[in-house]
């Protein structure tokens, strides 16, 4: 019989996405439409919750993971984490764009029934152990996003965005299918566990060629999805040209989800060929980082350098899977790399989201995003300025703010393994953070210490107030921000109980 | 030989080549044998019949698009329930009959809001 309980948070969710759109229907204010959403999502933390701390609850009669549908359908430690970093996510990313729609006057209900169908494909995607539910889920999370990102409809660069981001998500579909595909074929096998049982056959037989093509092929897939380089063009364009809270969400929620199915995929369908996909993924890493920070170097628009700077911290959260590609890993490497991106994945979610919730409150002020029409933001908007330091030396992995643990355990993964190449790997990161660091801290000292130009209506901003959504939700993520740099036992706890997912080795 | 799998794909590729030379040899031959006498009226759109009027791009109402779209998505509602109104039968012997007939009606359930909505927002409405 089908475990409801186990169930419930996506069938809260798909509830709330009705709901949302009966909501739209009905002749009330549309601000409900958000209102609505948000209880939903709150009210999908229970199940999560109850699902969590199962064998500490007397109704809750059941330990360790529950297995559905013949094993492709797995609510664990790993997928309950996941489910919580994605709600907790999309809570912030809904208060960002309370205020940005309602003063922009775009279309509400659609886009929180739109954003919600996306966050319900990210909740399947952490559950899902088999290829066809994750295409499944895959695509929810995508689909409705192509549509987010052309929320502004009489702007080219919108339309640009929206076009571009289709274009390039049904290809990366394409390839991942095709990479599926030869998967499917070679080993006969849609579950995960059954992929990697297959896989030791297959490698000894006439097909091992046929079944590498098709692992890297699977990878690259989702290299689109989570924009590594080589596979980063649409990014800086998309993120750009999309209004600014669904950049965010891109940038957290919808990446996110293409690392959970990379994690998923790697660690246990393809978990008999560690070196492949540490190699495929060392490379992926080290251009990401390079290229991501060079080019973010140059930048003069704070929504683009935000683009690169996601690009780049893609790298860093797979610089972990690059510590695969020693021939002698052990399974506590492995596990170890799993816990680094699990940490990363949930600190660079408050970090992102944080930093575009500033991005929005000062664009709505000042009209531009313009890196120089910001300089002096501190002596008009200090408490803005200073959000906007906190944000970015914490991207940048600056103590005590949570970025450097993410940064921390992130080196630890790939050191650990004591491999010449992971230990290169290293050495490349660290390189990188100095990059990085200079054209964050480039951005906030032009915030504190130069003089405001020309031109900026300095009177007349002060006089502005914040949204409140977006006030709740900046005081949300510096709270994360501040309270995981500070106590970082928090996070791990969460990341340590899901890292047993890769102790299959 | 590589193998089996391999093999067969070799099928594919001469008959690929083989269509291609069909086709190409075709072309040539044509251009090489037929005479080639262009006038105003041969290189027009229809060659006999009522001259064309207009540019090529022509619009259509945006209506037609989304009447589209709707029998679209009742098109595959009507397909998913056939198969299911098949099985009905042999689930409700299972005892499971409340169960499937349940899921059903939450299927028509969503796509029939998707029709509300529709009304709703008077993309019906043709004026």
């Amino acid at each position: 019989m089908i475990d409801y309980h186990a169930l419930a948070p996506e069938l809260i969710l798909a509830g709330t996405v009705m709901a949302v759109l009966i909501v739209d229907m009905l002749p009330v204010r549309k601000h409900w439409t958000a209102v609505v959403g948000l209880l939903g999502l709150f009210a999908t933390v229970v199940p999560i919750l109850t699902l969590g701390f199962c064998e500490s609850l007397d109704f809750c009669d059941y330990s360790g993971s529950r297995e559905m549908f013949g094993g492709s359908y797995v609510i664990d430690a790993f997928s309950l984490a996941l489910k919580g970093l994605f709600i907790g996510s999309a809570f912030v990313a809904v208060l960002l764009s309370v205020g940005y729609l309602e003063s922009n006057r775009f279309w509400q209900g659609e886009f929180y029934f739109l954003m919600l169908a996306s966050v319900l494909g990210a909740l399947v995607m952490a559950s899902s152990r088999d290829l066809v539910t994750m295409f499944v889920g895959l695509e929810l999370v995508t689909g409705p996003t192509f549509l987010m990102a052309g929320w502004r409809k009489g702007e080219a660069r919108s339309n640009e965005a929206a076009l571009k981001f289709f274009i390039i998500g049904v290809l990366s579909a394409a390839v991942l299918l095709f990479g599926m595909s030869l998967v499917y074929g070679v080993t006969g096998e849609l579950t995960f566990t059954g992929i990697r049982a297959g896989s030791v056959g297959v490698l000894d037989g006439d097909l091992s060629g046929l079944f590498i093509i098709g692992v890297l092929f699977t990878i690259l897939g989702f290299a689109f999805k989570v924009s590594a380089v080589p596979f980063h063009f649409w990014t800086p364009d998309t993120y750009e040209g999309a209004p600014t809270p669904v950049t965010a969400y891109l940038s957290v929620i919808s990446k996110t989800a293409g690392f959970v199915g990379l994690l998923a995929i790697c660690y246990l369908a393809f978990g008999e060929v560690t070196t492949l996909w540490g190699t495929g993924l060392w490379v992926l890493a080290a251009l990401s980082m390079t290229v991501g920070n060079l080019i973010a170097l140059r930048q003069t628009n704070v929504v683009r350098l935000l683009g690169y700077s996601s690009i780049a911290q893609g790298g860093f959260i797979l610089v972990p899977f690059g510590a695969a590609i020693a021939a002698d890993v052990t399974g506590s490497d492995l596990e170890e790399a799993f816990f680094a991106t699990v940490t990363y994945l949930v600190i660079y979610a408050f970090m992102n989201l944080g930093a575009f919730g500033v991005v929005i409150a000062v664009g709505n002020r000042l009209r531009s995003a313009e890196i120089k029409d910001w300089a002096g933001l501190f002596s008009y908007a200090p408490g803005l300025a200073t959000m906007l330091g906190l944000f970015f030396f914490s991207l940048a992995g600056i103590p005590p703010l949570a970025g450097w643990f993410a940064k921390f355990v992130m080196f630890r993964s790939v050191l650990a393994s004591g491999s010449g190449w992971a230990g290169a790997l290293a050495v490349v990161a660290a390189v990188n953070s100095v990059i990085a660091f200079y054209y964050y801290s480039k951005v906030v000292v032009s915030a504190f210490m130069e003089k405001v130009p020309d031109g900026v209506p300095v009177a007349e901003i002060r006089e502005q107030r914040t949204a409140p959504s977006l006030q709740f939700a900046l005081v949300l993520t510096t709270i994360g921000v501040v309270v995981i740099g500070f106590y970082p036992t928090l996070i791990s706890g969460l990341a340590e109980a899901a890292k047993t997912f890769a102790s299959g080795f | 030989m590589p193998n089996q799998y391999f093999g067969d794909y070799i099928t594919v590729l001469v008959f690929m080549a083989v269509g291609a030379i069909i086709v190409g040899g075709a072309v040539v031959a044509a251009s090489l044998l037929a005479p080639n006498h262009p006038n105003k009226t041969k290189s027009e759109i229809y060659e006999c019949g009522i001259n064309p009027v207009g540019g090529g791009w022509s619009q259509s109402h945006i209506r037609y698009y989304i009447f589209a779209l709707l029998f679209l998505i009742f098109d595959v509602e009507a397909i998913f329930i056939f198969p299911w109104a098949l099985k009905v039968e042999s689930f409700a012997e299972a005892g499971m009959g409340g169960f499937i007939f349940v899921e059903m009606v939450i299927f028509i359930v969503i796509l029939l809001l998707g029709l509300v909505y529709a009304i709703r927002k008077g993309v019906l409405r043709w004026e």
